[in-house]
């Protein structure tokens, strides 16, 4: 018997649940699925199709999940964090062995009425199970090497199967996401420190390694982050996406050119304009205000999470919630440093806002998890 | 979750229990306020923790905001800048300004072709791509493509320029790695007209978007920098040739080098009031498209690349009389009609100076012009002295090299002898001992016959007239063209008798210096110096020839009057209707022709 369970009398039942759901967060989903829309809208030369108009459908979708999965009490889910995370392992390995080539890299499984990216539903199976595993290991033993090596294995492995599709974005968003969680749970910051001392080395190996027989990235992931070191070395070829990117935001200016008037994406400079860089698209389109709004409404959809996790009172609800602010910040602050040039092009979206179905439902899904845990926190 | 072993309170202390069921009380209470006193103690141990944690985090969060939010600021007030056309290469200015005639003809020009290179480690097939390159382009090597494009090169220059065809072909390869680059090109559109002028261009700093085209020798690398100056906004480089003129300028030179079996030949046009060169030309040469590299052994002074007219020094022989009998008349030592002592031979010292006739014992000043008497001009320089020689010679820009603009031009720098003795001012009265180039003699002349007035050869157009300081008097001009007029008329220039057109001239043979010393008995450089017309002095033309050779009435000729002066005549008959002048009809009746000498 948990506490959560003890307390289940205090827990609003029924529809009296909708009452009580965290509606700032949703309202500010909604708001920034909204620019979304706008901005895909535009991207298309004001059309819904391409992309303005699946998306909407998806959204619709992914809300209604997000309502389903907040009427449902996290305790269920905690209890299912063990199953969701093996399925999403499961279906990380499928892909490996059927899945659909694209763009260099085998990310897909067709599920015929939509493609299923695994690995963004990893994101989320993977803060699950971390949050049940903290939950379920007294505070005390949190620090012990060997309970600190189950959780790192639980990163690891499908941090290795997302790499080898290969899908450098998502496997740093793994890792760094489920470092913050064992940080958050209170693994001892010697552990850090020596992760970082040991990622430093693996850098380091990386470079060493280069142009060898044994090098550990291919030659894209290499040139990329040579890119990201000097972008002006090749402005046409592999520094295109930024150099054009930052023209398009030095052209914006402070209030923009206004709806629809960007040349930078509509002139099809940008490749990726409705996905990665269609943040491009928004601070060409409406400027540094528009584009510091959208960053505003990213900022305040963390902050309220936090204060969620932070007045509830059971452990697996509350790093839960803080697990999904921080896959969700780690979204949208690498995409952006990315695409201002601050960060490497690792191809990670703009959390609700790049076109794409499989990131936006899994990240509808996660608030929805988040909401739960904020419906059915102990009172 | 309750079996922490720091929780030391037992749910169901014995004694309250006891307590409670004596007070009646249910004691399952005393067990549920354990129960949430214990959870909350343990909340609060982890809460404390974790708040910990989440203000480090939070704190973190709010750097990467404030670092984005940052950034954003400070990329909206940039100012765009489109990428440059290119990382490396970029700062290169790849246009160069145009060269054009007097008429605004193009003589030299850019058009734009590719560059076509590789990256290897883009390549989908390198060995096919090597085998369709070898089969565009014979010339490259199959085995170092191959090498190449296999090995551990990630760049490679296959070829600076491309014709459209070859690049369609390379383009219908298909292979991702091979490049084309923009790239402008000099062209020379009339091939080897002028092109000693134009002396030729290549490539200075390279990249695979733009290449910086150098000049490497004529005007090309004279005006280099003002060529590639982007502050003139590609106004062309005018010149002072005109294209036509040059043309058929070659075209007779061309045509008299063969028949007189010349070893070379040049020529030179010049205006005698403005200095502008409007036609100059050095056989055999070369086209600037594709200059060849210089010879590294043999003689320079034979290579296509050697501006004879301007870089080639030569005692011209007798043209230089005139300039003694010019003097003489100046510094009133004699008039046209003065007797000349002409009795040869002129011993001096262990020298002896002879005529190729024996002209008796006197001649007019006229007439040892006109019938080029070397003894009778050595007389007179003794009389000038060396000193006046000197001085006098270098008033007229025949010691030191033209400011003509070629950079060739200062490689021309006349011989002088090396102590100005009256032997060597002897010989030099009739051209012998002093080396100089055929455009010192056409500046030279045109200085004296203009009317005296000094100037300079340029290659530029200009405006207007040029005119320097005096040099001789307008009288003597005069008379110095009345002279020239007859050497044509009655002399030893006979054959250069064009009807209409009134040339004065001079011809000089000199036999060639020999490398070891002494001089050559077979070998000679004929030279034609003219003014055309005489009596209104318009044009000067320098005509030489190396080494001619004709066998005419019965003996062979290598005198000026048989090989040269017939070419120049020639030449006078197919320009001088170009240049605008019409035929007049003379006043003085032609005199019957005199078989020419020296």
């Amino acid at each position: 018997m948990s506490f959560l369970e003890h307390n289940l009398k205090t827990v609003p039942t029924g529809f009296r649940k909708i009452l009580h759901l965290n509606w700032p967060i949703v309202l500010l989903l909604m708001a920034i699925c909204t620019v979304g829309f706008i901005m895909l809208y535009s991207v298309a030369g004001g059309s819904l199709r391409p992309w303005a108009d699946p998306q909407i459908k998806r959204f619709a979708l992914g809300m209604s999940l997000m309502l389903i999965i907040a009427m449902v009490p996290i305790w269920f889910w905690r209890n299912m964090a063990g199953v969701a995370y093996l399925g999403s392992l499961l279906l990380l390995v499928m892909v490996e062995l059927f899945g659909a080539v694209g763009m260099g890299a085998q990310r897909w499984i067709d599920l015929g009425f939509m493609r299923l990216q695994p690995s963004e539903l990893t994101k989320v199976t993977l803060v699950m199970i971390l949050a049940a595993y903290y939950d379920w290991l007294g505070v005390g033993k949190v620090s012990r090497p060997i309970w600190v090596i189950i959780p790192l294995l639980l990163i690891l492995i499908p941090t290795a199967l997302v790499l080898r599709q290969p899908d450098l974005g998502t496997a740093i968003l793994l890792v760094t996401g489920g470092g913050i969680i064992m940080f958050l749970a209170g693994v001892s910051w010697y552990y850090f420190g020596a992760v970082i001392a040991i990622a430093t080395g693996i850098v380091a190996a990386v470079f060493r390694t280069r142009g060898t027989e044994w090098q550990f990235l291919k030659d894209y992931q290499y040139r990329r982050i040579d890119t990201f070191l000097d972008p002006s070395s090749d402005p046409l070829g592999a520094g295109y996406h930024i150099t054009q990117s930052k023209i398009a935001l030095g052209s914006g200016g402070f209030s923009g050119r206004g709806f629809m008037q960007g040349t930078q994406s509509r002139l099809n400079f940008l490749p990726e304009k409705h996905t990665d860089f269609i943040f491009t698209t928004l601070a060409e389109e409406f400027g540094f205000i528009g584009a510091f709004s959208l960053l505003t409404l990213y900022l305040l959809v963390l902050v309220f999470c936090a204060a969620s996790a932070f007045s509830n009172k059971d452990r697996f609800a509350s790093l839960l919630t803080l697990g999904v602010a921080a896959t969700f910040f780690l979204f949208f602050a690498v995409n952006m440093s990315m695409v201002m040039g601050l960060a490497p092009v690792v191809g990670v979206p703009l959390p609700l806002v790049s076109y794409g179905g499989s990131a936006m439902l899994v990240l509808l899904v996660a608030f929805g998890l988040v909401q739960s845990a904020h419906v059915h926190r102990p009172r | 979750m309750s079996d922490n072993s720091e929780l030391r309170t037992p749910l169901r202390p014995l004694a309250r229990i006891l307590a409670a069921r004596r007070r009646g009380e249910n004691p399952d209470n005393i067990e549920k306020e354990n129960i949430r006193l214990r959870h909350e103690d343990m909340r609060d141990k982890s809460r404390l923790r974790s708040e910990g944690r989440l203000l480090v985090l939070g704190v973190f969060f709010l750097c990467a905001f404030g670092i984005v939010g940052v950034r954003m600021g400070q990329m909206a007030i940039s100012t765009p800048i489109e990428p440059q056309s290119s990382g490396s290469g970029t700062g290169i200015v790849a246009l160069r300004a145009d060269i054009t005639d007097r008429n605004g003809r193009i003589l030299a020009t850019n058009i734009n072709t590719s560059a076509l290179y590789a990256h290897p480690q883009d390549m989908v097939n390198p060995e096919g791509a090597a085998h369709a390159l070898v089969g565009i382009f014979p010339e490259l090597e199959l085995e170092r493509l191959l090498r190449d494009f296999t090995g551990e090169r990630r760049f490679v220059w296959i070829r600076r320029q491309l014709s459209p065809e070859q690049q369609q072909a390379v383009f219908d390869i298909g292979e991702p790695g091979l490049l084309f680059g923009p790239r402008e090109m000099r062209l020379y559109p009339n091939g080897d007209i002028a092109a000693h002028i134009m002396g030729g261009a290549t490539y200075g700093r390279e990249a695979v978007n733009s290449a910086e085209i150098v000049g490497t020798a004529g005007v090309e690398a004279q005006f280099d920098e003002f060529l590639r100056d982007p502050v003139n906004d590609g106004a062309p480089l005018q010149l002072s040739l005109d294209l036509t003129v040059q043309a058929a300028t070659e075209d007779v030179l061309y045509g008299g080098m063969r028949l007189m079996n010349a070893e070379g030949a040049s020529s030179v046009l010049m205006d005698v009031y403005t200095g502008e060169v409007i036609a100059i030309a050095s056989l055999p040469d070369f086209d600037p498209n594709n200059r060849p590299r210089p010879a590294t052994e043999g003689d320079a002074s034979q290579s296509p690349l050697f501006n004879r007219a301007v870089q080639g020094v030569y005692e011209l022989g007798s043209v230089f009389k005139i300039f003694t009998a010019a003097q003489a008349m100046e510094e009133g030592i004699a008039n046209p009609s003065t007797e000349i002592e002409t009795q040869g031979p002129l011993r001096w010292g262990r020298f002896t100076i002879n005529d190729f006739h024996n002209y008796g014992p006197r001649l007019s000043l006229t007439d040892v012009i006109v019938r080029s008497s070397n003894v009778g001009t050595a007389h007179l320089a003794q009389m000038i002295g060396a000193e006046r020689q000197r001085t006098f010679l270098g008033s007229l820009g025949l010691l030191e090299a033209t400011p003509f603009e070629i950079i060739e031009a200062r490689g021309g720098r006349p011989l002088l002898p090396p102590n100005w003795s009256e032997i060597s001012t002897m010989t030099i009265s009739y051209g012998h001992g002093l080396s100089s180039s055929p455009l010192h003699l056409a500046t030279a002349y045109a200085s004296v016959l203009n009317g005296g007035l000094r100037i300079e050869p340029t290659l530029l157009r200009q405006d207007g007239p040029r005119l320097g300081p005096r040099v001789v008097s307008a009288e003597t001009s005069a008379a110095a063209r009345s002279m020239l007029r007859q050497v044509v008329s009655r002399g030893t220039a006979s054959f250069g008798e064009v009807p209409g057109y009134e040339v004065g001239g001079k011809t000089g043979t000199a036999d060639k210096p020999r490398p070891q010393g002494g001089y050559y008995e077979d070998r000679t450089i004929a030279t034609f110096a003219s003014i055309f017309p005489a009596s209104d002095p318009r044009y000067v033309l320098v005509v030489t020839l190396d080494e001619p050779e004709t066998f005419i009435a019965g003996e062979t000729r290598r005198t000026a009057g048989w090989t040269v002066v017939p070419v120049a005549a020639e030449m006078i008959r197919r320009i001088a209707p170009l240049l605008g002048l019409r035929p007049e009809i003379e006043t003085e009746g032609p005199v019957g022709i005199t078989l020419s000498s020296n």
